[in-house]
């Protein structure tokens, strides 16, 4: 298995380079000028021509991306236009918020799906299992920054049980700050899990091991949990899997909502006045992220079901 | 005078700053919401130039009720968090409203947008107007504790006027030469006589900080600066949160009343109506328009509009052949329901345009313009080159939902005339790019003059070669208008200079080069618990004055 993570690996050099490659052709074929946009209005020609010397942003496309994959084998990610500090410290200081965020949100996932989608199993076609999936449909229609909001007026003005937003100073602070996000996110992601498992679950239920079980003597919540949802569970854990990194990129929507200044919030910015470095890097981040997910998913795949061999 | 677009609370991104630069956050424009109410209160216009030697206490703030009481955190939240704290490089919100509570100048511009000497006890200008001398205030100490010399003014101005890449640089082109004259008064000898040179010396560009940066590196200075402000830097995060301690030594007796102000970085509008009403803050800059009326109606909030130095306005490109003729701006000028515009685009948090200066600014005259009136419209029109009408591009940027809305308005009242608008809408870094570039037909865009004296919002719009913009990128050239700008440059008699600028107003509502659509206000909310906030029509407000009760 280790030599199967350490291929795996290898094989994200080409993925992150690639969509590196692709992040960097996309930002110089906007319109938009970097230079202007930390000059101003009152720049003369001469000031922005000055200032593009400065950045290297005169030279050939060709010659800039040389220069920026050169400083990326180094780690170098390079220095923010508009901040004009290294866009590593940016990251580093924006990762934690969501990094925290995307766990947060992972954890209420797995907390509201496995309930509801054994619950829902377990009476299918009865009225709990109708008002499980009327509760999957409403969260998967509602859009997220909107869910957002009336969570934040109902339990942060009105009841004062969690900040309005922002990330706090203490860690109990972050961990209160993330409750109404990380809800928001499983929300819209939990109703795919929900209606996958519980389909799962009933196919299991048909299957002949199961009917053993129960011939055995087994009680049903036994066999639900053991025989089923162990079961059950495998393709619903690719599914959390693959949620997971499409989560990272819905957490730019719910940064916002909540005042988080994560990795998100951070490329929104730069994209708005053409930070090009700080867009670079940031996609890197997510691209490594995503592959990183993928592969623990597989190998939580593997663990979960010993007939899968990962070569 | 920025073309920077406005509020808009759907755009997710941030958006770029005002007067010039661009950057992570809101137009310093955004700002400058004003009020339709606060414009009588200016109409006494600013103190300007030529008022020999004055002492008069300063007062940059509004009264406050009842008795000021000492202590306390403000909790501010803003919509861009500063990048740097340099006076010389800024111009967007964040740094400059961060900076301006730890650097001041010699004259500040109060709430009701009249000079007041701050550092400066006084000036004198010389008869032929190109002396100035100014007294500094005795007793004023850095918050290090060292005194204020003419020295440490000598440096500062001198900076700021010849830093290259200075935002505001152009404000002090005029000083050909500044010298100490002893410790406690500075000399400007200007290389012309320059009637707005107190606006300019009163910009935050021309703060005050130690001479040589007190021995240390720039940047070494400006990562823990030392000013002669109210408030003191304590922890600064690049671009986010930033909090601010009483200075010790300000020189103002028993100010400020705040132990400290923490400036929260919050660029959602929702999140900061939000977090002022559940009490994370006590106050929040550029409360979107949408929320106003609500906001009005809430009685656990106070929300003022404060006037601003802002315009919204419909430019034209003079190098597309049928805005060239001054018959097609005219048609199109009549043929605009301007205050329905503007009162549906601001939710009529704005007075409707008339004259292209804003009403709160000095010199602002109402002059007649060329209001709705379609008849008249298709009469100019007919006599253009153009009378059956013709098709134009409309630029606007896609974040400024205001400006959107605003073209698609002009889009339906020009149909009649026979003109056909299609909108073209780009993100705002590229709608930058291409109105600088002078790729546009016609485009919507924010002005902001950012000092008190009007020359630099005149020049900027009317100077086609002097003005360092063509124009605001129009190539409007009226050289009536131009001469009448320099003639006010050098005017020192107020009532001379009042009846140049109403003038070169009337002018450009006749030759319509622009038409201006609506002043938008500065908008701010804050807790019934705030006392003393007020904010000037740049969009400053100062925290000296300011209590928690």
């Amino acid at each position: 298995m280790l030599r199967y993570a350490a291929r795996r690996l290898a094989a994200a050099v080409p993925v992150v380079l690639g969509v590196a490659v692709v992040t960097f052709l996309l930002l110089r074929l906007i319109p938009g000028d970097p230079a202007r946009a930390v000059l101003g209005i009152h720049a003369s020609p001469q000031q922005v021509a000055q200032l593009r010397r400065q950045l290297g942003l005169d030279e050939p496309i060709y010659q800039q991306l040389w220069s920026f994959l050169v400083g990326l084998a180094h780690g170098n990610t390079g220095t923010s236009i508009y901040y004009k500090v290294p866009v590593s410290s940016l990251i580093w200081a924006a990762l934690p918020v969501t990094a925290s965020l995307v766990a947060v949100s992972a954890v209420f996932c797995v907390v509201i799906t496995v309930p509801l989608a054994t619950l829902a199993a377990a009476r299918q076609d009865r009225p709990a299992d109708h008002a499980v999936r009327v509760f999957s449909l409403v969260g998967l229609g509602m859009p997220s920054f909107f869910f957002g909001i009336i969570l934040i007026i109902v339990f942060a003005v009105d009841l004062h049980w969690f900040s309005v937003g922002g990330w706090g100073t203490t860690f109990a602070e972050h961990l209160r700050s993330l409750v109404l996000p990380g809800l928001t996110a499983a929300i819209a992601i939990a109703p795919v899990l929900i209606r996958s498992l519980r389909v799962g679950m009933l196919e299991v239920i048909e299957s002949d091991f199961v009917a053993a079980a129960r011939a055995k003597g087994l009680r049903g919540p036994r066999v639900l949990l053991a025989h089923v949802a162990r079961n059950a569970l495998i393709p619903t854990v690719t599914l959390l899997g693959i949620s997971i990194a499409y989560l990272i990129g819905s957490t730019v929507v719910i940064e916002r909502v909540f005042d988080l200044n994560g990795l998100g919030n951070l490329m929104l910015n730069a994209i708005g006045v053409r930070d090009f470095p700080v867009v670079q890097g940031v996609t890197i981040v997510y691209a490594i992220a995503v592959v990183l997910i993928n592969l623990l998913t597989d190998l939580t795949a593997a663990q979960l079901d010993p007939r899968v061999r990962l070569r | 005078m920025a073309g920077q677009p406005g509020t808009d609370e759907s755009r997710p991104a941030a958006r770029p700053p005002g007067f010039g630069r661009r950057g992570p956050g809101l137009t310093r424009r955004d700002l400058l919401w004003r009020s339709a109410a606060g414009a009588g209160l200016l109409a006494a216009g600013p103190v300007l130039a030529a008022c020999g030697s004055g002492s008069a206490t300063p007062s940059a703030s509004a009264s406050t009720a009842g008795t000021p009481k000492r202590g306390g955190t403000l909790n501010f939240g803003r919509q861009t968090g500063p990048t740097q704290l340099d006076p010389a490089n800024s111009i967007v919100e964040g740094d400059v409203y961060t900076l301006d509570k730890i650097f001041e100048p010699l004259y500040i511009t109060n709430p009701a947008g009249q000079l007041v000497p701050w550092l400066a006890q006084g000036h004198t200008v010389s008869t032929d107007g190109k002396t100035w001398t100014f007294a500094l205030r005795p007793g004023v100490k850095f918050s290090d504790g060292k005194p204020v010399t003419a020295d440490d003014v000598v440096f500062s101005i001198q900076r700021a006027g010849s830093d290259p890449n200075g935002p505001l640089n152009f404000l002090d082109f005029a000083i050909s030469s500044l010298k100490a004259d002893g410790t406690s008064s500075v000399v400007a000898t200007l290389s012309q006589p320059w009637a707005p040179f107190l606006s300019d010396i009163s910009v935050f560009a021309n703060a005050i900080l130690p001479k040589d940066f007190g021995g240390q590196s720039a940047s070494a200075f400006f990562a823990s600066p030392v000013g002669t402000g109210p408030f003191t830097l304590q922890s600064f995060v690049k671009g986010g949160n930033v909090s601010l301690v009483r200075n010790p030594h300000y020189w103002q007796a028993g100010k400020p009343y705040l132990d400290a102000v923490d400036f929260v970085y919050i660029s959602d509008d929702n999140q900061r109506v939000l977090q002022l009403k559940s009490g994370q803050v006590q106050v929040i800059s550029t409360v979107p328009p949408t929320q106003v009326s609500a906001l009005k109606a809430d009685s656990s909030v106070v929300l003022e509009e404060f006037p601003s130095w802002a315009v919204d306005l419909l430019f034209f490109n003079e190098k597309v052949p049928q805005f060239a003729d001054r018959n097609v701006r005219r048609a199109i000028n009549y043929a605009l329901n301007v205050p329905a515009i503007s009162q549906a685009t601001t939710y009529g948090t704005a007075k409707p345009g008339g004259s292209f200066f804003p009403p709160s600014l000095q010199y602002y005259q109402d002059v007649p313009t060329l209001s709705y009136n379609l008849s008249a419209a298709k009469a100019e029109l007919a006599k253009s080159k153009y009378p059956h009408g013709f098709s134009f591009s409309l630029l606007v940027s896609s974040g400024n939902s205001q400006y959107v809305a605003a073209a698609t308005i002009i889009q339906q009242q020009l149909k009649p005339l026979g003109i056909t608008v299609t909108l073209n809408e780009l993100d705002d870094a590229a709608f930058h790019t291409a109105f600088e570039a002078f790729n546009y037909q016609a485009m919507i865009n924010g002005a902001t003059n950012d000092i008190s004296d009007p020359d630099e919002m005149a020049s900027f719009q009317v100077d086609v070669k002097g003005g360092g913009s063509h124009s605001f990128w129009t190539y409007y050239d009226n050289p009536s208008a131009i001469d009448l700008v320099h003639q006010a440059e050098t005017e020192f008699d107020d009532a001379k200079r009042a009846a140049l600028y109403g003038q070169i107003q009337a002018i450009v509502a006749q030759d319509a080069p622009y038409i201006a659509l609506d002043y938008p206000p500065n908008i701010y909310a804050w807790s019934p618990q705030l006392h003393g906030f007020a904010v000037n029509p740049g969009g400053a407000y100062r925290l000296e004055d300011v209590w928690l009760g």
